[in-house]
């Protein structure tokens, strides 16, 4: 086996406010394998976006190391030395891309700006034919290009984001909810997005959601996070098949049902459960779960 | 027995920069006392619209153009502001997608709370008041206590039960819930659905539940509606629209769902964008993105056709001349 | 937290702001050319042997190295003796105390008006949110905010004083009238009208736009919702939501109010501390800077100190210190 793209060992992060500590991130360790959709879920303030900032260096982590290609990025030496590789290599999308992309900019300029910023000669000629290449591949047309973000939907926005975030050629892409705010019809597209450029094209992606139901379509292995600790991780199909953690349980059954019937007789899950304890143990092969020794 | 709410024909417009907006176009639907409605619709369908016209608070550049609005009878249209403002509150109240937002920062639970019970009973004596805002908070859940905590205190799932204490402060019957369970964790979202059907249960109110889930809405709604690019395009009983479906766009919203998706398989997803609303096209909008649409689709809009006595479907597929088509969405089954 | 550590804590930052300004005061002006001894001298200090230079800088406590200077100004002021004025030869609080009233009474109640009036047009703006009137507001005080002040008074002056000989064109009160409230009132109404004219339209314009955009959150669909009439909302839920932010920006606007009544002071001859304030800068009248500075500063201090207590009542996310969500 190769070595995985992305080690993620014991990663701790602690938010300070006053007197106040929050372990927003516990002991986390993971790895995502080349070109492998690795989904990692989780309900708001389960601390999955705090593991996607620290995977970025958006947060420094007060534990832990984060090997990216080999590369300790939480050490600041070996960070400075290979900051440009870095900054290029991943990639973040943003859940609102209404907010995250520059309003008074047209996607010609958005999709191209980090190929500016890092003086990449442009392989297709100019910076518009690249812009317009890298849209053609998130399936949107050169109608687009002078085209301002608020002059496009929801879906196209975030195909937009996308297509800026390919443009670097990333070898990992982080996704933090791109979907959460999208309709289920545009969520699909997205989706199925996601799932061509990985099958087609190779990337590489870490995807993060609320929802497991999204997860199950798209990834190939998922990490369950719950109040900072991941309490189970394991290959998708084994996950729904064989849920371990009676968090994962309750996070499968929660997902609604499209038939009234069956729905509305469905018993609601407990979810006030308490703070999980343990450690990850190997309860079948590649498949983990968070049990006291 | 005339129904609570009776929408005939209704048709808002909004001013843009680019042109007029058709975001509802002739929109009928009635509602009896006790029920709960679902519309369901993507984005930009106008449900919203449909919802806030009926309350009367949209923008300045929104304009009723056509129809009636009948409120147990009466004909609401003309209000006026001040005719409004008696209204809203007791008659009808409406929910907010996000919760965030929606309750002011800087005030306490309970004095919002509060506020809205004084709408209507401007003298109620302050021991009384503080009864009924306990009492309100222990109907959606919460500890009467939380009256004393500002919003930024409270979590998602709080906020929305402390909105919804808020609109239901002067026992409205009939209660608009736009996407109340959007911005909520998954886990919370079943919760607050059961919530909005036991107080629909315990209070009578009725309820027009908006969302852009086919799923979501399954859990609470008795009828649902499917709203496409201004219009309905088909409403029956939930067991009806999920068990039966006849639209295609139903077919579509229901093959989407990542629910429904097969390990391994594509999502279906349905092909083009909804039209935009300024100068929609002149047959059915949704013949573009139609893999059965038929040539009439594109020269005339479809009726209404009645397959029972309460499932309705605008769609040229049910007129007799049709060819037969099986459609591809069929009941659910894990 | 309770009440008297909390006053503590924030006597305990006002002390230390109000150091560290004196510190900074004090060596700028040291360090800054100029001579003081013709300040005090006059004329004469330019004749002066090398000797006599010497003696006349020992009498000051001049030639002691800064941190010494600064220390004994201290201790002495912290006695209660915050010296003499070069330039007038006597104590300082006795020059100040002349014109203390006066300034206080024109800043004051310019700051009052402008606080109050901006308020109410951001209000009414915000009412009646690009119809006629708003318009015509925003109208009006665009050209009003772009017409220099000392031009503005002298066109004043022309008009009432010379012209109409309605109101007097200079000081604060007619000679041998200086206790009759009616008289003083009069001279008071052109410095005012320049100073509140002067700075009125910009706040209001802030309190406008806050309220626009407060306008337009979710939660007023939701008071409306339940019943709410619109002056309600606007009152108890948006006003209050801009409150904190208008009082910070009023509170750090008080030296701008202040310096603004220094030009308006000159131009009607108004005896103020603003006119002293310059003069004392100017000659190198060093103890009578320290003290005008201080004072204003501490003004300045007192009033953001005053703002941010009545904030942390009104909105308690401040109290909070809330920063955004953790996670």
């Amino acid at each position: 086996m190769t070595a995985p793209l992305l080690d993620v060992c014991h990663l701790t992060h602690v938010f300070r406010h006053g007197r106040l500590i929050l372990r927003a991130v516990d002991d986390v360790s993971f790895q995502i394998q080349e070109g492998e959709i690795f989904g990692l879920v989780g309900e708001s303030g389960s601390g999955k976006s705090t593991v996607a900032r620290c995977v970025m260096n958006i947060y420094r982590p007060a534990k832990g190391s984060i090997l990216f290609q080999g590369i300790d990025i939480c050490d600041p030496r070996q960070r400075r030395a290979n900051q440009k590789l870095l900054q290029t290599k991943r990639q973040l999308i943003f859940q609102d891309s209404a907010s995250s992309l520059d309003q008074r900019m047209t996607v010609a300029e958005i999709v191209a700006e980090p190929m500016a910023i890092h003086r990449i000669v442009p392989p297709r000629g100019s910076l518009r034919e690249e812009a317009k290449f890298q849209l053609y591949y998130v399936g949107l047309g050169e109608d687009c290009l002078d085209k301002y973000p608020t002059e496009l939907s929801g879906g196209q926005r975030q195909r937009v984001a996308i297509a800026r975030a390919l443009s670097m050629e990333p070898a990992l892409l982080v996704a933090d909810e791109p979907i959460a705010s999208l309709d289920v019809s545009i969520q699909a597209q997205i989706l199925n997005l996601f799932r061509h450029l990985q099958e087609e094209h190779g990337f590489t992606f870490l995807f993060i959601a609320h929802d497991l139901a999204v997860v199950r379509y798209l990834c190939s292995r998922v990490a369950v996070m719950f109040r900072g600790k991941i309490v189970e991780i394991a290959p998708t199909g084994e996950l729904f098949r064989d849920p371990l953690h009676p968090y994962t349980r309750a996070l499968l059954s929660a997902i609604p049902i499209p038939d009234p019937q069956a729905e509305r007789s469905r018993p609601l899950p407990p979810f006030d459960l308490p703070a999980p304890q343990g450690v990850l143990t190997e309860a079948a092969p590649g498949h983990y779960v968070l049990r006291s020794p | 027995m005339s129904a609570l709410l009776d929408v005939q024909d209704l048709s808002v417009t909004f001013h843009s920069p680019h042109g007029l907006v058709e975001a509802v176009r002739g929109v009928s639907f009635s509602l009896q006392a006790g029920e709960v409605l679902a519309i369901v619709g993507e984005s930009g369908c106008g449900k919203s619209v449909l919802c806030k016209s009926i309350m009367k608070l949209l923008p300045e550049s929104a304009q009723i153009v056509g129809g009636r609005i009948l409120l147990k009878g009466t004909d609401i249209t003309g209000y006026t502001e001040r005719e409004m403002r008696r209204l809203r509150g007791r008659a009808f109240s409406m929910l907010f997608q996000d919760p965030m937002t929606a309750l002011a920062p800087t005030m306490t639970i309970g004095r919002q709370i509060g506020e809205a019970v004084l709408v209507h009973r401007p003298r109620l004596p302050r021991a009384a008041l503080r009864r009924r805002v306990a009492e309100l908070l222990d109907l959606v859940g919460l500890d009467p206590a939380a009256a004393r905590l500002c919003p930024y205190a409270l979590s998602g799932g709080m906020r929305q039960r402390s909105v919804l204490a808020v609109a239901l402060a002067s026992e409205p019957s009939l209660l608009f819930a736009d996407e109340p369970t959007t911005a909520l964790d998954v886990t919370i979202q079943a919760q607050v659905l059961d919530l909005l059907r036991a107080i629909q249960q315990k209070l009578g109110t009725a309820t027009v539940l908006v969302s852009h889930d086919l799923a979501v809405v399954a859990r609470a709604a008795d009828r649902v509606a499917v709203m496409y690019a201004g219009k309905l395009v088909e409403t029956g009983t939930a067991e009806e629209v999920f068990y039966d479906p006849r639209h295609p766009y139903t077919w579509g919203l229901l093959r989407a769902l990542p629910a429904r998706a097969r390990e391994g398989e594509p999502l279906y997803t349905i092909p083009g964008m909804p039209p935009s609303l300024i100068d929609p096209p002149k047959g059915d909008a949704f013949a573009c993105r139609n893999e059965y649409a038929l040539a009439i689709d594109y020269e005339e809009m479809p009726p209404m056709f009645q397959i029972t006595d309460t499932h309705f479907a605008a769609t040229w597929l049910l007129d007799p001349r049709a060819p037969k088509i099986e459609p591809p969405v069929g009941r659910w089954s894990k | 937290m309770s009440t008297v550590l909390y006053c503590l804590k924030k006597l305990a930052a006002f002390a230390v702001s109000l150091l560290v300004l004196s510190v900074v005061v004090f060596s700028i002006a040291r360090l800054a050319p100029g001579d003081p001894l013709v300040s005090y001298y006059g004329d004469r200090a330019e004749k002066m042997s090398p000797a006599e230079r010497a003696w006349a800088e020992e009498r000051l406590g001049l030639h002691d190295p800064l941190p010494v200077q600064y220390a004994r100004w201290l201790s002495n002021a912290l006695r209660g003796d915050l010296g003499i004025s070069y330039k007038y030869k006597t104590d300082v609080l006795e020059v100040i105390q002349g014109r203390l009233g006066n300034t206080l009474l024109l800043g004051g109640l310019g700051f009052l008006l402008i606080f109050g009036l901006s308020l109410l047009l951001g209000v009414l703006c915000a009412w009646f949110e690009d119809r006629l009137l708003d318009r015509w507001i925003c109208r009006i005080g665009t050209v009003s905010s772009c017409v220099p002040e000392f031009w503005l008074s002298l066109v004043l002056i022309l008009l009432f004083s010379v012209t109409l000989r309605l109101l007097p064109s200079s000081g604060a009160y007619t000679i041998g009238h200086a206790g009759d409230p009616a008289d003083r009132l009069r001279h008071l109404v052109l410095p005012l009208t320049v100073i509140v004219l002067g700075h009125l339209w910009y706040y209001a314009y802030m309190v406008r736009n806050k309220l626009l955009e407060e306008v337009r959150a979710d939660y007023v669909l939701l008071a409306k919702a339940k019943g709410l009439g619109k002056g309600a909302i606007l009152f108890r839920h948006c006003l209050r939501g801009i409150l904190p932010s208008y009082f910070s920006i009023i509170a750090i606007s008080v030296p701008h109010i202040l310096g603004g009544t220094y030009i308006v002071e000159t131009v009607f001859s108004y005896p103020g501390l603003g006119a002293l304030a310059y003069e004392s800068a100017r000659y190198q009248d060093y103890d009578l800077l320290m003290v005008l500075s201080i004072l204003s500063g501490g003004a300045v201090i007192l009033c953001s100190l005053i703002a941010q207590a009545v904030n942390e009542r009104i909105d308690p996310r401040i109290r909070a210190g809330e920063v955004g969500p953790l996670v």
